[in-house]
């Protein structure tokens, strides 16, 4: 029977991290006598109450040093935890967090890690824990072996947050402080960094202007913004201008990027590749501009403009814009 | 940077591609370690098989007329049922093709011996078979390429599989994941004609070094729809001739199949002499010729596929072994160049594959040398007898079709001898001789219907890979292309790929070389065929490629 198991509880400031949740549903399943959820931070976030009936304690470990995260001083404020807990098992969230300093802590500790463990079950022997090998195509059993403590992370969502409620249990809230003053760290992290989401949805425009290799060259890209604002359309591209950078592959319509169906579309030199034709064949009135009358991005054009489009979109634009500001 | 931890998993038995050569040495192998007493402790679940394709059978392509002999050897009984063995050959002629016209070539039945051969999809059969090893136990993992070979002390032992996540540039993006290492006493390639380990197991080895080069074709199908009463289920035609010039060595086929499909397709030996020449190009001409144009007009394109086979034939055939490891398929080199078959060679030979590693796993003394009476097994098997009677076939072509055919007849009274003990040959991308003068390709009009430009036949094999990856072709010098190539020989990787991933593109700032490997369909025509030998083809992400459903 375990005595006493630590869950390294994972927040932003504002939420507690849902994987924390798999972590002690999976706590809860070894049958701990005494669950105790310790929290690193610089101050207390108003979230203890969540923890109730879930876990046993919360152990809020709050120096001023914690306040962005720092696999080091992680690693050291838990360790000062563990220590005067001396728990069975520590449970850590397999996040991108979690998978940075739980092998540094084991390491400390000189055991082993079993990470991203999806189930745990009783044998009869002992705690047998699954975890995915060669990206989730095989499932291995692991038994973790030789002094404990052991570390285990959990793989966020294995458990759908299951967890048990506590039945008569106070949560019972302890503040420590670690030990961090005057300890040197070799990497300090920067501010937390929003992954860069697609700046623009093309799937719901109502115009769009694309432009195809026939633009010849990143600069003339201007002129394609610039009939692109008139139309009060968006800008998109076909496969080679995004390989060569000159538009983000957020941009690019086609079989290996977007299926978009605009009211207007409206082709800038592409010829037609049928990879292309299968992303915008659904748009509603195509206008094509190519020099090649054979291209065939001609089937599936409304309107047809065989010529050279660095006469033909300067044309467009003036009259566009002598309407404008007519 | 240190360098990542990788996975690690230790699997006695270790079995690359899961194509009809790995899956008959995987079911195999487990018939025997489920039958003997002696088995080392070892079961089914000891064996694993990887597969570059994201589903069995996906990067699997032949014409395909199929011959049972090995299956009713592994499976007896289900070659007549269970097995989907589409239909059985009926009616079956060489032809002889002109510009227009057609001419039967009397006896030449006699070269393929197709007699009781059936008409398959090989992709299909090959899921069927992947369906029968996972049902005996062993682990097939799909979407998973070996990217080297694990090599310690002399003695292969394992493979490392490819890296995810990686960005364009190499570098580790979020989400990466580095490959793992199956740790295996036995390896057994069975990557299919030109595997990039089989390379490196053939190099680091020297297992070619009594051997001639290997030789390859280049196969391209098409599967066709065509209206009901064209041509009958079981028709099997191969041409000579048109559009390849006599001189060229290859053929076309077109076989009638179930629920009004058609396969067709053109295969091009890759030693031809012009640089010039574009293989898709032919295969569009070979389309227009009124003989299969009537039974395709009003058709419809379902699927475009390419891929390379070992035409090299027995004197090419390297050693079977190495230290911990065994080439068995196509990766072997083991195909009848004279019925122009490979699939029953690639299931016997996994199967004495599978026998030999047994014996090596079994035996009291547990080294490796046990594996290396491999080319004995195929040797005095039937494997062995097919590829003899065949040895001087292919090189009685070296001047043509017509004394090609010939000496294909002269063999068969001299029991394979023909004119010369032993035929010699060079590797294919020497015979390719600079661009004359004045030369260039013939532009070709594609209407659409028939014929196809090589975007809109990529689009056909639905090939997709990972936008974010690094190339996974390797030009090693891209000066020569510039510099040497351009003049020389005009680039004919441009040419000669069948999925346009090579491009010459000529702009302000100059023409260079452009790599689409998007488009990629895994043949490897450019890794044999380029005439610098500049070109290294290594596998991509895992699960990328095309996908040949129903091919």
């Amino acid at each position: 029977m375990p005595g006493t198991i630590v869950v390294v509880a994972e927040h932003t400031g504002r939420d507690i991290h849902p994987a924390t949740w798999d972590a002690i549903a999976l706590a809860q399943r070894l049958g701990p006598e005494r669950l105790v959820a310790v929290m690193p931070g610089a101050e207390a976030v108003g979230l203890e109450a969540v923890f109730d009936a879930r876990v046993h304690e919360l152990w809020l470990a709050q120096h001023p040093r914690l306040v962005s995260y720092s696999a080091e001083l992680y690693c050291l404020a838990l360790q000062q935890v563990i220590d005067s807990l001396a728990p069975s098992w520590v449970i850590i969230p397999h996040t991108y967090q979690g998978r940075d300093f739980a092998p540094r802590l084991a390491a400390r500790y000189g055991r082993s890690l079993i990470a991203d463990c999806t189930a745990v079950v009783h044998d009869g022997a002992g705690l047998v824990f699954t975890r995915p090998l060669f990206q989730g195509r095989l499932n291995a059993r692991v038994r973790a072996v030789g002094e404990m403590p052991h570390f285990i992370t959990v793989q966020p969502g294995c458990y759908g947050q299951d967890y048990a409620k506590l039945e008569n249990v106070a949560l019972r809230v302890q503040r420590v402080t670690p030990r961090l003053d005057g300890v040197l760290i070799r990497a300090q992290g920067g501010p937390p960094q929003r992954a860069a989401h697609p700046s623009v949805d093309l799937t719901r425009a109502e115009a769009i202007v694309a432009v195809g290799r026939g633009i010849g060259s990143a600069a003339n890209l201007e002129m394609a913004r610039r009939l692109a604002d008139l139309l009060g359309a968006e800008l998109a591209a076909s496969r080679p201008v995004c390989d060569e950078a000159w538009l983000p592959m957020e941009r690019q319509i086609g079989s290996s990027g977007l299926t978009v169906t605009p009211k207007l579309y409206v082709a800038i030199g592409i010829s037609g590749a049928i990879q292309h034709l299968a992303g915008m064949r659904g748009a509603g009135t195509i206008v094509a501009i190519n020099k090649d009358a054979n291209a065939p991005i001609f089937r599936v054009a409304d309107i047809g403009v065989v010529g050279d489009l660095h006469e033909i979109v300067p044309a467009l634009i003036q009259v566009l814009e002598s309407r404008r500001d007519a | 940077m240190s360098s990542p931890v990788r996975e690690r998993l230790e699997t006695p038995i270790l079995i690359i591609g899961a194509g009809p050569a790995g899956l008959s040495c995987a079911l195999r192998l487990s018939q025997l370690l489920q039958q003997g007493a002696e088995a080392a402790g070892l079961s089914p679940e000891d064996i694993t098989v990887i597969e570059k394709a994201d589903s069995i059978g996906m990067h699997t392509l032949s014409g395909a007329v199929f011959d049972p002999v090995a299956l009713e050897e592994l499976l007896p009984g289900h070659a007549e049922g269970g097995a989907p063995l589409g239909v059985p050959v009926a009616g079956e002629r060489l032809l002889l093709l002109s510009r227009r016209h057609v001419f039967s070539i009397p006896w030449a039945a006699r070269l393929q011996r197709n007699h009781g051969c059936r008409v398959i999809s090989l992709g299909r059969f090959t899921q069927w078979l992947a369906e029968q090893v996972e049902a005996a136990g062993v682990n097939v993992l799909t979407g998973l390429p070996g990217a080297e070979l694990l090599i310690e002390d002399g003695v292969v032992m394992g493979v490392r599989t490819g890296d995810r996540g990686r960005e364009k540039t190499g570098a580790p993006g979020t989400g990466f994941e580095p490959g793992a290492d199956l740790r295996a006493r036995i390896t057994i390639l069975a990557e299919g004609a030109r595997g990039s380990l089989t390379r490196q197991l053939i190099e680091r080895f020297a297992l070619d070094a009594q051997s001639n080069p290997q030789l390859y074709s280049l196969g391209m199908k098409e599967l066709w729809e065509v209206p009901p009463g064209r041509i009958a289920p079981g028709t099997v035609w191969h041409t000579l001739g048109h559009p390849l010039l006599l001189s060229m060595y290859g053929g076309g086929w077109l076989y009638g199949l179930e629920e009004n499909r058609v396969s067709l397709g053109l295969m091009v030996g890759l030693h031809y002499a012009d640089p010039l020449f574009e293989p898709h190009t032919a295969l569009q001409q070979f389309k227009q010729h009124p003989h299969l144009s009537k039974v395709l007009d009003g058709g419809r394109l379902l699927r475009y596929g390419a891929k390379t086979i070992s035409t090299g034939g027995y004197w090419a055939l390297p050693r079977g072994h190495a230290p911990g490891a065994l080439l068995i398929g196509d990766a072997g080199g083991y195909v009848n160049t004279r019925r122009m078959k490979g699939i029953h060679l690639a299931m016997k030979t996994g199967m004495l594959a599978a026998e030999t590693a047994y014996a090596a796993l079994t035996a009291r003394n547990k080294t490796f040398s046990g594996l290396a009476d491999f080319d004995d097994r195929v040797r005095t098997s039937w494997v062995g007898g097919e590829m003899w009677a065949a040895r001087n076939f292919h090189q009685g072509f070296e001047h043509g079709v017509v004394p090609g055919i010939a000496q294909g007849l002269l063999q068969l009274i001299t029991r394979g001898r023909g004119l010369r003990r032993r035929a010699r040959n060079l590797a294919g991308h020497e015979y390719m001789r600079p661009k004359r003068k004045g030369s260039a390709a013939a532009p070709s009009n594609f209407d659409g219907q028939l014929t196809f430009d090589r975007q809109t036949s990529v689009y056909h094999s639905a090939a997709r890979h990972a936008e974010q990856q690094p190339a996974h072709l390797l030009v090693h010098d891209t000066a020569i292309c510039v510099t040497r190539c351009q003049t020389e020989f005009g680039n004919p990787c441009t040419r000669f790929c069948p999925a346009g991933v090579y491009e010459w593109v000529e702009s302000d700032s100059g023409a260079a070389l452009k790599l689409n490997p998007a488009n990629c369909l895994h043949c490897k025509a450019c890794d044999i065929m380029d005439p610098y030998r500049n070109i290294s083809w290594i596998p991509p992400e895992g699960g990328g490629g095309p996908r040949y459903d129903g091919m």
